[in-house]
């Protein structure tokens, strides 16, 4: 067991499946945009961290909030509200991770670093489908173009109507489809791949299609 | 100062509400969007919203005005009080009926999955075994693990999965596709043991970085570190911490001794 593994493990022991639920000494909406924001000052700084550690209904109230506040379409109009050009944050999103990618290497080139992906922000690589693609006389293999650091790649197919008729994981950019899965001629299929990147993330590819065409019975 | 917090404080709220609806009646749909799908639910949240912000004459807004020092920027104070205000719309409305509705395009298999984990919040195992036992469905625990992965797979998927992720809390790992005998009570006390020699700060971080994934830079800013390596820094070391903790575990995610 690698430490992505270890990690996520001890992820499904944090997951306990309790609903959080809210108290009356929950945080104000005012408190939790200030942590979000990273504005709280310190002195009410303690007293909010302190309830947030022992509270997962304020701590979901954060974490969501920080999820808003990275939505493409909640910064766009944030941008326009402070008057900046949409877009300015990509420049950052490329600079700083490139800045930080760098840091990160000399940390994990450390002997004594544990050897776990971290998960920033940084630009990722994606897998591509090289097939099957488009109209195709039988489908046995599916092959992709690696990601490099991955060690594990999930492969779904699906029909158009979103079902899914197949899904298998595992370490290679290829593989070989069992005899069982009934294909149904000129029907359309779409297929993608995820490359594990860190633990529990993944780079997911575009959706492909394909769709078998065989040949009339003689 | 902006326009509406000019005719706010002069007294005029009929012209600061239509001055502050103008200026940010894009980012609360934004916000609501984020969330809601159908035209119907985004257009009923937005009447909630603002018939909150404009109760007691704009006391909310009022309120955030009347601060002496502003600590979050107005546009982020905005949103939160928008998420609070949507998530408690559709947790309100009818909670469990809305969020059967959601499932309701899934194949039936994965419905009724759907209702034992989701709604009844059985465990996997109980729901594997309900299912055999009631005729439901024939299939191997493999087969059930498969499906069981696409349900959750299905119902996370875009905005629907982010109001079911806070109708529901978040899914869980694939490592807890296992069968666990042991409750979410003495998961959550030996969990609550590994993490007691943490400080409040540590503990937020690995909390916010492990369970929620955020990213590093995002935990920084909330627990007051200076950067996203002060957060790798705190949150591994917090890890190492609790190595023995993690040693201890068996394959199905059980201690298997003392900690």
């Amino acid at each position: 067991m690698n430490d992505i593994d270890r990690l996520e493990q001890l992820r499904g022991y944090f997951h306990t499946g309790e609903m959080p639920i809210a108290t009356a000494e929950c945080l104000d909406d005012g408190t939790i945009a200030a942590l979000a924001d990273g504005a709280l000052p310190n002195e009410a700084s303690p007293f909010a961290l302190q309830h947030i550690a022992a509270c997962p209904f304020c701590r979901r109230a954060v974490a969501s909030v920080r999820e808003l506040l990275n939505d493409r379409a909640i910064t766009h109009e944030i941008d326009l509200l402070e008057g900046r050009a949409p877009g300015w944050r990509r420049i950052f999103k490329v600079a700083v991770p490139l800045a930080a990618a760098a840091t990160l290497l000399v940390l994990l080139w450390s002997p004594s670093n544990d050897d776990v992906t971290h998960r920033g922000s940084g630009a990722r690589s994606f897998p591509t489908p090289i097939g099957p693609r488009g109209t195709v006389a039988n489908v046995e293999r599916m092959e992709w173009s690696g990601v490099p650091g991955s060690d594990r790649y999930r492969v779904t197919v699906f029909t158009a109507q979103g079902g899914v008729v197949y899904e298998t994981e595992g370490a290679d950019t290829a593989l070989t489809l069992p005899d069982s899965i009934q294909w149904s001629s000129g029907a359309r299929y779409l297929w993608k791949v995820e490359a594990r990147t860190g633990w529990n993330r993944w780079a997911t590819s575009d959706l492909v299609d394909f769709t078998i065409v065989r040949a009339p019975p003689p | 100062m902006e326009p509406w917090v000019v005719e706010l404080q002069g007294g005029k709220s009929d012209a600061a509400w239509d001055l502050f609806l103008d200026r940010y009646r894009r980012l609360v749909f934004a916000a609501i969007r984020y969330y809601a799908q159908d035209y119907d639910d985004i257009m009923d949240v937005f009447a909630r919203v603002c018939e909150s912000l404009r109760e007691n004459d704009l006391e909310r807004l009022r309120c955030y005005v009347d601060q002496p020092g502003h600590t979050a920027k107005f546009s982020t104070w905005l949103v939160t009080v928008v998420r609070h205000l949507t998530v408690d719309w559709f947790r309100h409305r009818d909670g469990r009926r809305r969020v059967s509705s959601i499932a309701s395009t899934l194949p039936p298999l994965r419905q009724r999955i759907f209702e034992h984990v989701f709604l009844h919040k059985r465990s996997h195992g109980e729901t594997y075994e309900l299912i055999c036992s009631t005729g439901e469905a024939s299939l191997s625990f493999g087969e059930f693990l498969k499906e069981l992965r696409a349900t959750y797979n299905a119902v996370a998927d875009g905005r629907r999965g982010s109001i079911l992720r806070e109708l529901l809390g978040p899914p869980p790992p694939e490592q807890v596709l296992v069968v666990s005998d042991e409750s979410a009570d003495d998961r959550r006390e030996s969990l609550e043991f590994a993490l007691r020699s943490l400080s409040p700060d540590e503990r937020v971080a690995v909390e916010l970085y492990v369970v929620d994934e955020m990213s590093a830079e995002a935990v920084a800013k909330v627990v007051g570190w200076s950067n996203a390596k002060a957060v790798y820094n705190h949150v591994y070391r917090a890890l190492s911490a609790m190595r023995s903790y993690l040693s201890s575990l068996d394959g199905a995610g059980r201690p298997t001794g003392k900690i």
